[in-house]
């Protein structure tokens, strides 16, 4: 077997089962916490607070918006770009059709795929910047956040790398920067990208009792 | 690992749920926090970011409750144990530093609940028996007496026949069957009594009865600052046990912060059961009662106004209208400040930071960026200040920082601009 | 702050401008016509090139001028209508490799060597009084930021850019023509990639760090001083002499280094071959300078100069090294007048000197 065809083969498999095992026990065993009822009269609906305060936190807040501009422009410069490729660029589809879905859908022509690229990147090295740069962030920031960052860094870079898409070697390199991904991803902080609906939601679910969405 | 930190960490895991554990997996260490705690943007200082307040109650749950602890531990990255010394070098900022105020929670890109959790993580530095000396002597005060600050029934009884003399109405003490049964703040008790006067004469005007209990006056919960369940809980069947036996339909909880949520909120699930009477804010019932005609507006205050915004009470509260809609009706020139409602900065001295001698100089510094505020409205010659604490909070930082403006309640100002039949 | 907003907004629509004025059609194709007398005229009976030969057919050699030289009528794809061979091209591809790609890589080496040569001989510039413990503050976070988001694009192209242009003569014949031509396809995606993101940083950092960056006479005394090298100490505002040369390096070089880079990564946009010949001229030119600058600028702020790496990683710097190296701009924040103890100016190794500021 190539090392192309080992990293996208039984590698990828097994990351990809790390990651899915891995992140459902995390996310049940939150769950699974539990919490009290709350058995004092509520004003207003706990669920639909959950949803509220879900869909409310994605939109910046006027009082603040001046003081953190930079973190959410970059925010969601990254994380827009990042989906947006990783979604919608077509050598992704293509990856997804043949070895997970077994269909596939419109991909973004490439010059779509290129500028989310760069959306993506120039988020990320900001926020990057920033985590040196801030002292608050540097106070608060440990190996979890580095390692992350780098992480994601060269799963980008390493992809942005293979674009002529006529390497193996290139191409093989991504995938095993991916696999690692994959693999890291479960144990780390960047679990918040499925945990953040649970925090979210709760605090959501809380001030919805109270008749408030925070 | 000592005996002291053991029975920290131990309370920790015992007080995290389901909640707690969604928001240490979701912080992502942004920052953006401190951008909203009036604490960091006072000094500037890193430390006082609000996440990080709450370092060693994630770790305890990294390391201990945390699905993937597990895991963590046998591969050596889970975090180590928080010792003593740590425990110590946070309560500070556990303590001093956080005001339970929640303006962070609405920066937040996760909407994590620093406030409700470091409520908890007071829990276990008191199962540890590290809480800064000030709060130690107001929660014996309120074993012995019920108030944190020693208030006894004597010293109610003497302010209540003042004001008994000064509005000419009488006051009844232990009705059996009345509509509301009040709570008052000792603040207010020693403070500023004229907002049992002013109860009088709006419950007259309004053709509404009620009393005040002997056993259970007192509404600040203590229990809910320091950080003991068990003291809140105590402090909140006090309340329960004299309105079942009394028989009244409501609790009206005062103008004070924390009262409102131990009660409202927080009050059935710390007793376990649910009341047989429902509670009520003041503001609460001054706004329904004047939706009903039943306090019509007066004469109107014609000095410039503008509200501060009790944390306690509209952010974690939910009663964002309602004493604004009072102020608009009661007054002719009032102004809110700029970034006034939900979002508005907490007075700096809430949660125990003022009965805590050691955060005095902090308390200042945080309260300057809400004279900041008010100095921005310009020409403020009155604020309204729904809550007993902040109402200190402000009178001590006006005298520190030599502002003049005056500083009321908003029950009081209900009562003064009400018609006269 | 008015003056930096607008020439940073100047300076974005000159870089908007120019492919816009890219687009109009150049008068090349149109540079040969054949000559008034001639018998066959163009669009006149069959079509002929030029004038007949002896036996009565096309010239050979005119049919091969008008194709070196362009004619009107023959369409083609790409720029510059009807030009299938040119002859310039010649000139540029030797330019390009007896020139740029053989003396670059010299000129990068040389500077290495010059500021291993500076180092040893000059040393670590240290701080004369030492450092005092107690610090002022330089850089905001906003200037720390645009400042790391430009430096990692920057090492980023830089690198790639390396590969792209010295990567055939140097690295193919180290690793090998298979692994060259692996890393010369990522370097190429690479740079292609974050090239635009130059762009946003360059911008960002204009506008951040032009104020205070336009030249005064004070910076002439500084450069006359060597910087200090030469005659003791020398006054110097926010930024001095060497700092403001840096400055507005980057940002005259980096706006040739957008537009040429535009120009190459959009081809069509350029109206005939010989703009694109140009632009990678410049573009590897420019580059090259800047990468050179780049170096001297890392060397300075890390190992040569004691304190400086400070202002922007924590963004605050010593007072000492304030009042040593840019005493007016010292004096402007803090509103205190710094007297240099003039017998500084000799400074014997070992014997450190403090500067003193006058108590008012």
């Amino acid at each position: 077997m190539t090392f192309l065809q080992i990293v996208e083969g039984p590698l990828f498999y097994i990351a990809a089962a790390v990651f899915v095992i891995a992140a459902l026990w995390r996310l049940i065993g939150i769950i699974r916490i539990g919490h009290k009822a709350d058995i004092a009269p509520p004003k207003g609906s706990a669920t639909g607070g959950f949803i509220a305060g879900n869909l409310r936190h994605f939109v910046p807040r006027k009082s603040f918006a001046k003081r953190t501009w930079i973190h959410l422009v970059a925010g969601y410069s990254f994380h827009l770009g990042l989906f947006v490729l990783l979604l919608f660029a077509a050598p992704h589809i293509d990856f997804a059709r043949d070895r997970i879905f077994g269909f596939d859908w419109p991909a973004m022509p490439r010059w779509g795929f290129i500028v989310a690229a760069q959306f993506a990147f120039a988020g990320l090295i900001m926020l990057w910047v920033r985590r040196f740069a801030d002292p608050v962030m540097r106070l608060i920031s440990d190996w979890d956040d580095h390692i992350g960052s780098w992480l994601t860094f060269l799963v980008m870079l390493t992809g942005c790398l293979a674009l002529q898409e006529s390497h193996d070697a290139l191409k093989a390199i991504h995938m095993l920067f991916v696999d690692i991904w994959l693999i890291y991803f479960p144990f780390s902080r960047l679990m918040h990208a499925l945990t953040f609906f649970l925090s979210r939601g709760y605090t959501g679910a809380t001030y919805g009792r109270k008749g408030m969405t925070l | 690992m000592t005996a002291t930190s053991q029975k920290a960490v131990d309370k920790f895991l015992e007080v995290i749920d389901s909640d707690i554990a969604a928001f240490a997996e979701s912080c992502v260490h942004c920052g953006e926090c401190a951008e909203a705690c009036h604490f960091y943007l006072a000094t500037k200082d890193p430390k006082y970011t609000p996440t990080y307040k709450l370092f060693p109650l994630v770790k305890a749950y990294k390391r201990h409750k945390s699905p993937i602890s597990g895991i963590a531990k046998m591969l050596g990255f889970a975090p180590a144990e928080v010792t003593e010394e740590e425990l110590r070098e946070w309560e500070p900022l556990v303590y001093d530093s956080c005001t339970m105020c929640g303006r962070c929670t609405l920066v937040c890109p996760m909407a994590i609940d620093i406030a409700g959790t470091i409520r908890k993580m007071r829990e276990g530095y008191v199962a540890a028996d590290i809480v800064p000396d000030g709060l130690v002597s107001a929660a014996a005060n309120a074993e012995r007496t019920g108030s944190p600050m020693g208030v006894t029934l004597k010293a109610l009884s003497a302010q209540i026949k003042h004001q008994e003399e000064a509005t000419g109405i009488k006051i009844e003490i232990d009705k059996k069957g009345a509509d509301y049964m009040a709570l008052l703040s000792s603040m207010e008790i020693m403070g500023f009594p004229e907002i049992i006067g002013a109860y009088a004469k709006l419950f007259k005007q309004a053709g509404v009865s009620w009393t005040i209990s002997s056993k259970a006056f007192e509404a600040t919960n203590v229990g809910v600052q320091i950080g003991s369940g068990k003291m809140a809980k105590m402090l909140v069947e006090r309340i329960v046990d004299a309105a079942e036996e009394l028989e009244v339909k409501h609790v009206i909880s005062p103008e004070c912060g924390h009262a409102y949520g131990a009660l409202r909120w927080a009050g059935p699930n710390m007793v376990g059961k649910e009341f047989s009477f429902k509670v009520v804010h003041i503001i609460e019932l001054l706004d329904q009662l004047r939706r009903e005609g039943k306090i019509p507006v007066g004469e109107k205050d014609t000095r410039r106004m503008t509200l501060h915004d009790p944390c306690q009470i509209i952010r974690r509260g939910g009663l964002l209208q309602e004493p604004r809609s009072l102020l608009n009706d009661s007054c002719s020139d009032f102004v809110e400040m700029e970034g006034a409602g939900i979002a508005n900065l907490c007075c700096g001295g809430g949660g125990g930071v003022s009965a805590n001698p050691r955060a005095e100089e902090l308390q200042m510094a945080a309260f300057s960026k809400k004279l900041d505020q008010i100095n921005d409205v310009g020409g403020v010659e009155a604020v309204v200040v729904p809550c007993a604490n902040c109402r200190t909070v402000f009178e001590d930082g006006l005298d520190e920082f030599e502002a003049d403006f005056e500083v009321i309640g908003l029950g009081e100002l209900v009562a003064d601009t009400l018609a006269t039949k | 702050m008015m003056l930096p907003k607008l020439t940073a907004a100047l300076f974005f629509i000159a870089l908007m401008l120019v492919p816009v004025l890219m687009s109009s059609d150049a008068a090349y194709a149109q540079s040969v016509r054949p000559p008034a007398n001639a018998v066959n005229q163009p669009g006149q009976g069959p079509e002929r090139i030029g004038t007949s030969n002896t036996l009565g057919e096309d010239s050979q050699s005119d049919y091969w001028r008008a194709l070196r030289h362009g004619r009107s009528g023959i369409s083609t794809s790409g720029p510059g209508g009807g030009l299938l061979i040119q002859s310039q091209g010649e000139d540029w591809r030797l330019i390009r490799k007896q020139y740029i790609i053989k003396y670059s890589g010299s000129v990068l080496i040389g500077v290495l060597a010059l500021l291993v040569l500076f180092y040893f001989i000059r040393g670590r510039i240290r701080l004369k009084g030492g450092r005092s413990g107690k610090t002022i503050s330089r850089f905001s976070l906003s200037h720390r930021t645009a400042h790391w988001f430009m430096a990692s694009v920057f090492i980023l192209l830089a690198v790639s850019g390396l590969i792209i242009l010295l990567g055939r003569t140097v690295l193919a014949p180290l690793i090998g023509k298979t692994a060259h031509s692996i890393i010369a396809s990522a370097a190429m995606q690479g740079h292609n990639l974050f090239g635009p993101l130059f762009i946003i940083a360059l911008v960002w950092l204009y506008y951040m760090f032009v104020p205070g960056n336009f030249f005064k006479m004070v910076d002439l005394k500084w450069l006359l001083k060597g910087g200090g090298l030469i005659g003791g100490h020398a006054s110097a505002g926010h930024y001095n002499f060497g700092e403001k040369v840096w400055f507005w390096a980057v940002a005259f070089g980096g706006l040739l280094i957008s537009i040429t880079g535009i120009i190459l990564e959009f081809p069509w946009l350029a109206a005939n071959l010989q703009l694109l010949q140009v632009s990678t001229i410049v573009h590897a030119v420019v580059a090259i300078g800047l990468i050179a600058f780049a170096l001297g600028h890392i060397y300075i702020g890390t190992l040569g100069m004691e304190g400086a790496l400070d202002s922007m990683t924590t963004g605050d710097v010593d007072i000492n090294w304030a009042i040593e190296h840019h005493d007016l701009w010292y004096e402007e924040v803090t509103g205190k007048p710094v007297q240099a103890d003039k017998s500084a100016d000799n400074e014997a190794p070992g014997h450190a000197q403090v500067y003193t500021q006058s108590r008012s």
